[in-house]
């Protein structure tokens, strides 16, 4: 009291006054920034699989994408993903969400845009892209699912082959024919199912094929000597 | 170096009655010339002292301040003055218009004229006033009205607390302002701002009298309205105080006075008690200026340190302290003098 | 006598020293407060019922903005709160890591408060010297979470993400600096006379009157009060930690300032024994992606956050959103003294009285 704690102020400023800035002078110099800094939102197309889980964690609406459906499997065909980043609050929950990584924070803070439009930031379906060309990752995973899904359908067909080939055939004896067919010959079976389940016409005439093939072979033992028809 | 611009006044008054001027007009114009050199040092003074200000506060705390326009940011009061200067001028409608007009020239004008008696050198003022000192008290002091000017001409609650807390501050604040200066006066028994420099060749009046340039710092800058004593302005409480609804340059010119003031004061403190222009070596009119600059880092350091104070303890520090300390020094330096010529020392 | 009349000075929505969107109309006798009316609602986001919209998860990132000065502890209570919901467990380490957040958060807290009181004051380089030191404790969160203000880290289970490399060294050192920080603060500012003149005996706040209006956290405690729910229900591990509850007993702004000075060196030792502690270990329990909890079922969780009683009301009805979410506010209710406190006092108090509530209007507004 009595001025000593005024002095006392005093001191500490001047001792500061001579010590050094701490200013960070950013556009001359670029803050360092953490590994995990969250600047700009960015979107690779390529690894998206269109699964809508950041869509759904989102809290705010930011995140909507456009799907085709593709013909042949149920997989969706990513168009278009759009970021409307002005309602973004950088709350990660997308990028942790995300199962192949598409999304991520990069280290780029500068974010004003001088029209409301060039906010919002939308990725539309690179040119070449095309199913063929997902990225291997998908194509594994699609495979494996496709392994899984042959194995489960081989099994199918050998526990009770009528029941699953009455979906395919429509003849009661084709598919009497056929199922003796699978449950004798294992690789049979292994194609048949195969093909069920990628290709469901293709499956129809090579099942057709074999059902031919199969009566030749009876009628050839039959009548003894006719000639085996083998187009198939 | 010394009589650098007293040859150039002389050099001038010379040429004008070589032209065939009478030599009394020759005076009046050389005073014209005089003041009009005064103004423009102040205003260059002035856009010098906000950058150093704001460099200043900045290092005091641990920033750079100002350092974009130009080396060390130098222009960047020049920038805003031009800022200030194209500002959209906003009189609001419920203002007493002519009030809230003159109040900041007011203010200006009263600031600039305390510069005419300060002694800016040995021989140098643009005029020697014999009582100097009384005159610059009493011009000092017109500034409340100022600032009572601005704040009842907004019409704003905000302003009008504002000046009547300077008018509160001001008033109970040149009465210990004076009784400190009254120390000095006794001693050299002039109020001529020259002869009190002239007195101070051996001791500076700092020493002689150390309460008085001690209760004249702190009643200056509450007469300067600067911080810890800005209850004018104010602006983490009267968001502004008398200044509120000021724009542009109405506000700048509030701004330069202030500045003006804070300079006029402080070289008065240099002359008074530091010995004025008085220097070994250095011509007298850089003396001068050193000394001054010198107080108003002291007056930047003092307010980018302390918080700002009540207001009713301000005015109970100035009645219940600064009053009666001041008066006490006035008794003190009374009985010193006798006592000096008891003993025959002067 | 001159007749006097009273009139009303509207300090805020739009001033200085208001924290945020705070409207006090004072009215006043000259420059004496006869009363305060606190008008409240200009930051008002209707956060409580953005709650009933969205999932448990997606409703974490908005807690953050309750007290954005305090990032972590309003989510931390909000994640506490739906653990309790479901019955969900908390891995150790994760745990430590939640404190070691809360604590820095709440330093972070208290450093806004006090160099916030101290540029309404008009001592700007305190607020200087107060910021400077806070941005420690961004890089901190910038470091972890990635954000440096609502960094977003503690998740339902867990938190987002292990600590980085040079966290534990600069966690360390900013611990070891706080001594040096209260040092300056107290020598710039506390031991200022003119600071001392200020805040010495204004707006009183009585042990009563603060019980009677619910006031908690550092307010109440400066009136004499050891109530910290980090002692008297520790949430999470908080009883494992030594601590002292720091108390002044005058309720005047002096001792709400020092009482969150002091506060800052103990947050420190709860650090300090927090990184000892940490274990190794998840980060995280696995939370499914939606989390149902039973139809009906209703928790109240409260948590000491920087500006006192942090409660959260949830009620489920089954879905994978909240029924209803009730916040319990400490800002709002510490708020609703300011008119007691400030009766009587000159105008400058009110100014000085604001700061030393430190309310934060994010919080009170909802």
């Amino acid at each position: 009291m009595n001025g000593q704690g005024l002095i006392k102020g005093l001191a500490i400023t001047l001792k500061h006054f001579f010590q050094k800035e701490i200013t960070e002078q950013y556009p001359d110099v670029m803050p360092e920034l953490a590994p995990r800094f969250r600047g700009c939102l960015r979107f690779e197309f390529e690894k998206c699989i269109a699964c809508g889980i950041c869509v759904n964690s989102c809290p705010n609406d930011v995140l909507s994408f456009e799907t085709e459906k593709r013909d042949k499997s149920k997989k969706k065909k990513l168009l278009s993903y759009t970021i409307d980043f002005q309602y973004c609050m950088f709350c990660n929950l997308c990028v942790e969400g995300c199962p192949t990584s598409c999304l991520s924070f990069d280290h780029d803070f500068e974010l004003s845009q001088f029209k409301r439009e060039d906010i919002k930031m939308i990725y539309l379906r690179p040119e070449g892209l095309d199913e063929a060309q997902d990225s291997p990752a998908d194509q594994e995973e699609q495979k494996d699912k496709e392994q899984k899904q042959i194995a489960a359908m081989l099994k199918a067909l050998q526990k009770s082959p009528q029941k699953v080939l009455s979906k395919l055939l429509e003849g009661e004896e084709d598919i009497n024919i056929l199922s003796e067919l699978i449950q004798s010959d294992q690789k049979t079976a292994g194609k048949i199912a195969e093909l069920i389940v990628k290709d469901k016409e293709k499956a129809v005439k090579v099942a057709t094929g074999f059902i031919n093939k199969d009566r030749k072979n009876r009628a050839q033992k039959g009548e003894n000597g006719e000639g085996g028809d083998k187009d198939v | 170096m010394e009589p650098l611009f007293i040859n150039l006044a002389e050099a001038f008054t010379g040429w004008m009655i070589s032209l065939g001027l009478d030599p009394g007009w020759a005076e009046a114009v050389l005073l014209v010339v005089k003041w009009i050199i005064v103004v423009t040092i102040i205003t260059v003074n002035i856009i010098i002292l906000i950058w150093l200000e704001r460099k200043v506060s900045a290092f005091f705390q641990e920033r750079l301040g100002p350092n974009r326009l130009g080396p060390f940011g130098i222009f960047q009061t020049i920038a805003d003055a031009i800022k200030l200067l194209t500002k959209e001028d906003i009189v609001p409608s419920a203002a007493d218009k002519l009030i809230f007009k003159t109040a900041p020239m007011f203010f200006i004008v009263v600031a600039v004229m305390l510069y005419t008696v300060i002694p800016m050198g040995k021989g140098m003022q643009v005029i020697n006033l014999n009582v100097g000192l009384l005159f610059f008290i009493s011009v000092g002091s017109l500034s409340t009205i100022a600032l009572l000017m601005a704040g009842w001409g907004s019409n704003n609650k905000w302003s009008l607390m504002g000046a009547v807390r300077s008018v509160a501050q001001m008033v109970s604040y040149a009465i210990p302002l004076a009784f400190s200066l009254l120390g000095v006066v006794m001693i050299t028994g002039s109020l001529n701002l020259q002869d009190i420099v002239l007195a101070q060749d051996k001791w500076w009046f700092v020493i002689l009298q150390p309460i008085a340039f001690i209760t004249y710092f702190i009643a200056a800058t509450a007469e300067l309205n600067r911080g810890p004593f800005d209850m004018p302005e104010a602006e983490q409480e009267l968001t502004g105080g008398a200044y509120t609804e000021y724009t542009g340059m109405r506000w700048a010119l509030f701004f330069l006075a202030e500045y003006t003031n804070l300079v006029a004061v402080s070289a008065l403190m240099a002359t008074v008690f530091l010995g004025g222009w008085q220097g070994p070596w250095l011509p007298s009119w850089l003396w001068i200026i050193i000394k001054t600059y010198a107080i108003i880092l002291v007056f930047f350091w003092v307010k980018w340190t302390f918080p700002r104070i009540r207001m009713d303890h301000l005015m109970s520090f100035s009645w219940k302290v600064l009053v009666p300390v001041s008066l006490g020094n006035i008794l003190l330096t009374g009985a010193g003098i006798y006592f000096c010529r008891w003993m025959g020392w002067c | 006598m001159l007749e006097s009349d009273i009139y009303t000075v509207n300090v805020g929505p739009i001033h200085p020293s208001t924290h945020g969107g705070l409207h006090a109309e004072a009215i006043m006798d000259g420059e004496i407060i006869e009363n305060v009316i606190v008008h409240l609602g200009y930051v008002h986001r209707s956060v409580e019922k953005i709650a009933e919209g969205k999932t448990y998860q997606q409703y974490v990132p908005y807690t953050a903005r309750l007290d954005y000065l305090a990032t972590n502890l309003p989510v931390l209570g909000y994640c506490q709160a739906v653990e309790k919901l479901l019955g969900i467990e908390v891995p150790e380490r994760a745990q430590y890591i939640r404190v070691i957040m809360a604590e820095l958060s709440r330093i972070a807290s208290h450093q806004i408060a006090i160099s916030a009181t101290g540029i309404d004051l008009g001592a700007t380089t305190g607020l200087m010297y107060g910021m400077r030191d806070r941005e420690r404790i961004m890089n901190i969160f910038e470091m972890t979470g990635g954000q440096r203000l609502l960094s977003s880290y503690i998740r339902i289970g867990g938190v987002a993400a292990d600590i980085p490399d040079g966290f534990i060294p600069a966690v360390m050192s900013l611990v070891q600096d706080i001594p040096g920080m209260m040092d300056e603060y107290n020598g710039l500012m506390t031991g200022n006379e003119i600071w001392a003149a200020r805040m010495q005996g204004v707006g009183i706040l009585t042990p009563e009157t603060a019980i009677q209006y619910g006031v908690t956290g550092p307010n109440l405690r400066a009136s004499g009060i050891a109530y910290d729910l980090r002692r008297a229900e520790p949430d999470g591990i908080y009883h494992r930690f030594e601590f002292d509850i720091p108390t002044r007993n005058g309720g005047d702004s002096l001792d709400r300032w020092q009482v969150r000075i002091d506060e800052i060196g103990e947050s420190g030792r709860i650090i300090e024994q927090a990184l000892e502690g940490m274990p190794n270990g998840e980060i995280s329990t696995r939370v499914p992606k939606v989390l149902k909890p039973e139809p009906g079922k209703e928790v109240y969780h409260r948590i000491e956050s920087a500006k006192g009683e942090l409660g959260y009301y949830i009620v489920s009805d089954g879905s994978s959103k909240p029924y209803r979410l009730h916040v319990r506010a400490p800002s709002f209710i510490n708020l609703m003294v300011l008119p007691v406190i400030c009766r009587g006092g000159v105008f400058q108090d009110l100014i000085t009285n604001i700061a030393t509530l430190d309310p934060i209007l994010g919080e009170s507004d909802r």
